[in-house]
């Protein structure tokens, strides 16, 4: 047999390829090319990610004293003409100018997607203590106030193949506000599962959404809303805290998943009662655990750490050198002083801050410590859970102008 | 502030990342400006729960180890930085097809085990194997030589002492194979890399093909430790520590043109910077959409109308509470297919095409916890098979539909339990990769490698599609096409390249 070889092919092929090349240029237009917005995926994309949302308080409801359900729509004298569809559970970031303090907070949208195509986001804020953020909206912002957002983020949804069909939600305080988003969406339709919220208040005062939550329980059977009171007697209620007990009485047969939002304190307190059910971890999701204070709480924080540093800060080609106290986040620290940074989930995970520690330590707790490996080899930060242990030099993205 | 640069190096991908270390460890003013707050493109991580996931990288080509290092190895290694690179064991790959004249084969690296595994699969086969791997170093030297004589090549020379060169170079990988009288069976099993190149190997240059498969058989395939995610960073600090600078969340919005049509600098957060070269890794497609219509030459234009995108993809990230023994995953890759030709799994891509299965852990045992592995689907899709009436509002239940069915199909095809397994997910589509790259159609890397606009053909073409004056191209856009290894090929080429330019001017 012949050794294997090319003689069949005709070299004078390749010298064909240019003219054939050539020829197929030549034959098309000389015209501008389509706007990379008019293919699909495109559109679809910038629908569902836009860079940012201007929007415009529509109406306010009040829920007792302390919490308000702001609706808002589209601003489109500012060029938003429609609400980017989410999964229930996602929070915007919103942006805020306080003074001369530049800050983003993340509020989970407690209306449901659908809510969004018929023209409205609904966030609700209840007035946290020395809040600078909650403070001041639920003081500032009327009806016509216009909100920058972002698109909608997070990861606190419902994945059909991940979690079991049934969710057992486990909220405290204003926490309450994304499963009031999914439980609409349930009854809409547009998320297949089951809710059985499990909701701790003081007392059924303290409980916002009560009357929805009513109306949604007769007008879908997949939601159930059970409201547990710490330090109140009610005959439709459960007494007492959320406990590893509780939960059984109302889980299904089978499997299901639990989704917990709600206060540092609940966790601290649910978090303990679950490890008694022996659910794997995949059951169990919680939702951003908040702005982290007071490091030095760790086991692991240095001793003997000064009080304040030094922060010099590279943005875009400009620098600036502020004070910064040790047991204040980095994030915190460059919007005291006016400086306005990137940041969304604000408690380590999404890595929107992500930036680049230049010289000096910090120190992040492990818990939140949401970095990627690589990041820790070339000294990347999340400044929104990184505290100062020596002077240092950080390099932050620039924020987006819009 | 000065504003003025030596080098506005456009997109931190491969491609700009590899040009601007380049440019600033050349002592270049560079600056490189990315929409992202990260570095990489597609080549980065991201976490999900307790999983840093792999988002792009199958096999990194063309890298090579210390003693015998290739040439994405020295890119890495001559810019000082320190990739702790990890390499696949053993096969290659494994591949299925399905159907009739199907195959279940894994194929081993390095030349020797690659034509033995192929023999085993296809009695007759290894001569027609090993003649069609004794082609690339006869390529090696053509290439040298069109090199020698600065793109003028003797005509003569070429025909006689090049011969299989011009064969080669100048027909589709199936025409030399069969040429070749490799059987069906052994093509099509070689032919699995498809689907890194995008076209099938009908039409696919067999230089271009050969010069890939030849890199994985002989080097074998290389991952880094961290993820891509530590690449990026890796030439983002060669560019920091050589005083160039790097700015993320700075889109660029506009390229600014002078007079006699040479490109000058850019605006990105609404700011003029100004630069004696710009290169750009961004498509330009979108550069001559950010540009005075008027200043891009005809023929540029005319070749990105000419053009079709390039394929994207679909992919599905699983973090599964199982480790990747439980799970009975032994291979790296996985290639499964319902029908073993590669046209007709690019044809029959929405139902039964060609999907691709990693497992990270067969490489990086620790890339997850104890307990825990990670699953990497890829679907070759192209942006347009996204339907046209696809609401947002149907998006998720879209993914989880494509997700679901890719998942049930790795189920039955490799006979393993996956789906109780999911701890986390996250689901891809041309959709996200239009959002995260701001390709038109989500494309990846650019344009498809037709027939008729082929790597040698590209090459032979470059002075004349690259002719703004000032604007260099770099990534997956250029003459090389897909692959991470090409676009960092092409980015340290191009860096070099506007450095001598500049340096040479001084």
């Amino acid at each position: 047999m012949a050794k294997p070889n090319l003689r069949k092919l005709n070299p004078m092929d390749f010298t064909k390829m240019t003219p054939t090349r050539d020829a197929k240029i030549e034959s098309a237009p000389a015209k501008a090319l389509p706007a990379t917005e008019s293919y699909v995926p495109n559109q679809i994309a910038n629908a569902l990610h836009p860079d940012v949302q201007h929007l415009k308080v529509a109406k306010i409801v009040e829920h007792g004293t302390d919490a308000k359900t702001y609706f808002l729509e589209a601003n489109s004298s500012k060029g938003t003409k429609a609400l980017a569809w989410f999964s229930a559970g996602q929070y915007l970031s919103i942006s805020l100018e306080i003074g001369k303090v530049k800050l983003t907070r993340p509020y989970s949208l407690s209306s449901s997607p659908r809510e969004a195509l018929e023209g409205n986001y609904k966030l609700t804020i209840k007035r946290v203590k020395d809040g600078l953020a909650s403070n001041y909206i639920l003081d500032n912002w009327t009806v016509g106030t216009e909100v920058t957002a972002s698109e909608p983020l997070g990861v606190f949804t419902y994945e059909p193949l991940r979690d079991a069909n049934t969710i057992i939600g486990i909220a405290g305080g204003s926490g309450i506000t994304p499963f009031r988003s999914l439980a609409k969406a349930i009854a809409d339709g547009d998320e297949d599962a089951s809710l059985i919220l499990l909701y701790g208040s003081r007392t059924l005062e303290d409980a916002i959404f009560q009357e929805e939550f009513k109306e949604l329980e007769k007008s879908c059977n997949k939601f159930k809303l059970v409201n547990v009171l710490s330090h109140e007697e009610n005959e439709a209620c459960e007494k007492g805290f959320i406990t590893a007990e509780l939960i059984k009485k109302y889980a299904p047969e089978g499997n299901y998943s639990l989704f917990l939002c709600g206060p540092q304190a609940m966790y601290d307190f649910v978090d303990k009662e679950i490890a008694t059910l022996g659910l794997r971890r995949k059951f169990i999701r919680h939702e951003l655990f908040g702005e982290y204070f007071n490091p030095s709480k760790e086991t692991d924080y240095p001793a003997n750490v000064a009080p304040e540093f030094k922060v010099t800060v590279r943005i875009a080609g400009n620098k600036q050198t502020i004070t910064a106290p040790a047991d204040t986040s980095l994030l915190r620290s460059l919007e005291a002083n006016g400086i306005a940074a990137p940041a969304h989930c604000r408690s380590g995970e999404c890595g929107w801050c992500h930036s680049k520690l230049v010289s000096g330590e910090v120190y992040t707790p492990k818990s939140i410590d949401g970095r990627r490996e690589a990041d820790l080899i070339y000294g990347y930060i999340h400044p929104c859970c990184a505290f100062p242990l020596s002077d240092v030099t950080i390099e932050v993205p620039p924020m987006k102008k819009y | 502030m000065d504003k003025m640069f030596d080098v506005i190096v456009v997109g931190a991908g491969n491609g700009g990342l590899a040009a601007a270390a380049n440019t600033a460890k050349e002592g270049l003013k560079t600056l490189l400006l990315e929409k992202h707050n990260i570095p990489g493109g597609c080549a980065t991580s991201f976490r999900r729960g307790r999983f840093e996931f792999e988002p792009s990288l199958h096999e990194l080509c063309s890298v090579g180890t210390a003693e015998k290092p290739n040439i994405v190895y020295k890119i890495f290694d001559d810019l000082g930085t320190k990739i702790n690179w990890e390499y696949e064991k053993g096969h290659i790959f494994r591949t299925i097809a399905k159907g009739e004249n199907g195959f279940d084969a894994r194929l081993s690296a390095g030349i020797e085990d690659f034509v033995k595994s192929m023999e085993k699969e296809v009695p007759g086969c290894e001569a027609s194997v090993r003649a069609f791997l004794a082609l690339k170093p006869k390529l090696d030297a053509a290439i040298d030589y069109i090199y020698a004589t600065k793109g003028n090549p003797n005509g003569l020379v070429m025909l006689l002492k090049h011969a299989d060169f011009m064969r080669t170079a100048g027909h589709s990988v199936e025409e030399v194979m069969t040429a070749l009288g490799m059987p069906k069976k052994a093509q099509d099993l070689i032919n699995t890399y498809w689907g890194y190149l995008g076209v099938p190997t009908d039409e696919l240059n067999c230089m271009h093909f050969l010069n890939m498969l030849y890199d994985y058989v002989v080097n074998g395939a290389a991952m880094p430790r961290h993820r891509s995610h530590e690449l990026s960073l890796a030439l983002v600090d060669v560019i920091q520590k050589h005083g160039g600078e790097v700015w993320y969340n700075s889109e660029v919005t506009e390229f600014l043109y002078k007079e006699d049509g040479s490109i000058c600098g850019v605006v990105a957060n609404g700011e003029k910077l100004y630069a004696k070269e710009v290169i750009s890794n961004v498509i330009p497609h979108n550069v001559f959409n950010m540009s005075d219509i008027k200043k891009i030459p005809e023929q540029n234009l005319k070749l990105a109308n000419a053009r079709e995108f390039g394929i994207s993809v679909a992919t599905i990230y699983l973090g599964l509470d199982c480790s990747i023994e439980e799970l009975g995953m032994t291979d790296y890759t996985v290639f499964i297919a319902g029908n073993p030709d590669p046209r007709v799994q690019n044809d029959t891509r929405h139902d039964d095409g060609l999907y691709i299965v990693n497992s990270l852990n067969n490489v990086i045992p620790d890339s997850s916890e104890p307990g825990t592995c990670t699953m990497f689907f890829t679907i070759p899709v192209y942006g347009n098979d996204v339907p046209k009436d696809l609401k947002p509002q149907d998006y998720k239940k879209y993914k989880n539909d494509l997700a679901k069915k890719y998942i049930e199909a790795a189920e039955k095809d490799l006979g393993i339990s996956i789906m109780p397994h999911i701890e986390e997910i996250s689901v891809a589509t041309p959709v996200t990769f239009a959002h995260y790259l701001g390709t038109p159609e989500g494309t990846i890397y650019g344009y498809k490698l037709s027939g008729w606009d082929n790597l040698m053909a590209r090459i032979a073409g470059e002075q004349k599609d690259f002719a703004i004056p000032g604007l260099s191209f770099c990534g997956g856009h250029h003459t090389r096409g897909d692959g991470y290894s090409s676009a960092y090929i092409i980015g340290d080429t191009v860096g070099k390249r506007v450095a001598a330019k500049l340096k040479g001017g001084a």
